[in-house]
Parts: structure tokens; sequence; C-alpha cells
């Protein structure tokens, strides 16, 4: 019954935290309620027993993500917010209509088609098999391959994030000298 | 009441769905980005939540594929606010409506 209260509770924060986010005209407002919608959906992932995960969200999501955008907002925006009052939305109306009608499209198959599940797994059994310790066997054992191509994506992203973000600034350089 | 695999599914396809009116009705480039990252979340909770009421919990299919989510997506944000800072100092201006153009003028 607890649970049940719990899932409400941060429900209701995921969502509110992500509908401020889209529709706060501020946006470093809007970015402390992405965050709000981060952390419940971390308590979400606890709720499911999803204990590493949930730790990852924060730290990944919550702490990284947050913050890269915050100052990318702020090497972007007047951080007065000021300047984002001028980006306003035109075409919220029809973005609605087709978000309402997405949502529908994927509701109906949902409810309709997935079957409900008769006895899940009882929750000390999973806490028990979804260890760190075996998250990690599985991370060098079965996917060492994926893991590898992983940590390239992220060195390449790296490089090229750094070389995108940087470009403008060698052409000043030039122009000046 | 108890919870069931339902519960989070239709959550799930609420948070996308509010992704999606972000991605579609703002025009800030840096919103439309965080819209992006609010329906990679959404997907991410159906993999939990898939894997926590399907079967065969022990093979970890759903932390997995979660981690390896997160990890593309944080790279995915890296290079999408280095590209919006980058387009910021050629328009002036993050403005999706005003980038309409792909060649220097």
């Amino acid at each position: 019954m607890n649970e049940v209260t719990a899932f409400w509770i941060l429900a209701a924060i995921a969502v509110i935290g992500a509908l401020v986010a889209v529709k706060k005209r501020n946006l470093v407002h809007g970015v402390f309620a992405l965050l709000v919608f981060f952390a419940g959906l971390a308590g979400l992932f606890l709720l499911l027993l999803a204990e590493f995960i949930a730790v990852v969200q924060i730290l990944v999501y919550a702490g990284a993500v947050g913050i890269l955008i915050l100052f990318a907002i702020m090497l972007t925006d007047r951080v007065t917010g000021k300047d984002s009052f001028r980006i306003t939305s035109r075409g919220s109306f029809w973005g609605a209509i087709v978000a309402v009608s997405v949502f529908l499209i994927v509701l109906f198959p949902t409810i309709q088609e997935i079957p409900q599940v008769e006895n899940p797994t009882a929750s000390a059994e999973i806490v028990e098999k979804s260890s760190v310790k075996s998250l990690g066997q599985k991370l060098i054992q079965p996917y060492v391959v994926t893991l590898e191509i992983l940590a390239l994506l992220l060195t390449a992203a790296l490089i090229g994030a750094v070389t995108a973000a940087q470009g403008g600034k060698t052409e000043e350089k030039e122009v000046l000298e | 009441m108890t919870l069931v695999l339902h519960h989070y599914l239709i959550l799930a396809s609420v948070l996308f769905c509010i992704g999606l009116l972000g991605a579609f009705s703002r025009r800030n480039a840096i919103v439309v980005l965080f819209s992006v990252e609010i329906m990679l979340n959404a997907a991410n909770l159906n993999f939990i939540a898939f894997w926590r009421f399907g079967d065969n919990p022990e093979l970890l299919h759903g932390p997995l594929f979660t981690l390896f989510t997160i990890a593309v997506a944080a790279a995915e944000v890296a290079v999408g606010l280095a590209l919006v800072i980058a387009v910021y100092r050629h328009f002036r201006s993050v403005d999706l409506e005003s980038l309409n153009t792909l060649k220097e003028e």
C-alpha cells in the first residue's frame, strides 16, 4: 500500500517537473524544474528496485547534464532571462494536438495488447539478483564489446563537443591576425 | 490495489508526450534539447519497468540497457549543447525559426 502512495507522489513530481520544464518561459527556472523531474524519475527507479540506475540517474542527469544545460543557457542567453521572453512559442496549439494524439496512439496498445503480469518476481529476489556486483560482471563478461564501443563513443563525443564549441574562436583569432 | 506494469507504462507515455510537446512547440534550441532528454528518460523508465515485471530479471537486461542509454544520452547532450553554442556564435540567436539557412552569408 505504501508503495502505491510513493508511486503516485513520485509520478506527480515527475509529470509536474516535466510540464514546468517544457512550458516555463524563463529558461533557468525551466532547468530547475528539469532537475526536479530527474530526481522524481530517480525515485521511480528506486521504487522499481534498480538502485544503481537511480544513483547513476542522479549523478549523470541531475549532476552533469543539468549543469551543462545551465552553462549553455548562460553562454547563449542573457542571464537575466529577459531575452528568453523574446523566443515565444507559436505552434503550441498544434504541438499539443500532436502530442495528445501520439499519447492516445501509444496508450491503447499499451492497455489492450500488453498482458497483465500475473506473478511478478518477489522484491527480495530482484534485490538479490540485481546487485551492483552482478551488474559489473555482466558489463565485463557478455557486454564488454558494447562497453568498449561506449567508451570510444564518449571520447569521440567529448572531442567533437570541444571542437564544435571552440570552432568560432579560432576563426576570430585568424581574422584578428 | 498493487502496482502493476501498466502504471509505469502509462506514466512513461505521459512523460514521453510531454517531451514531444516541448520539442514541437518551443522555439528555443535548448528547450528542444531538454525535451529530447525527457523523452529518453521516459524510455528508460519503460526499460526498467519491463525488467522489473518481466521474466528472467537475473539477466539484468533492463538496467544494462538503461545504463547504455544514459551514457549515449550524455554524449548526445554534450554534442548538442556544443552545437547550440556554435550556432549561437554564428547567428547570435538560439531561436530555431531564425536558423533558416545552411550556408554562410
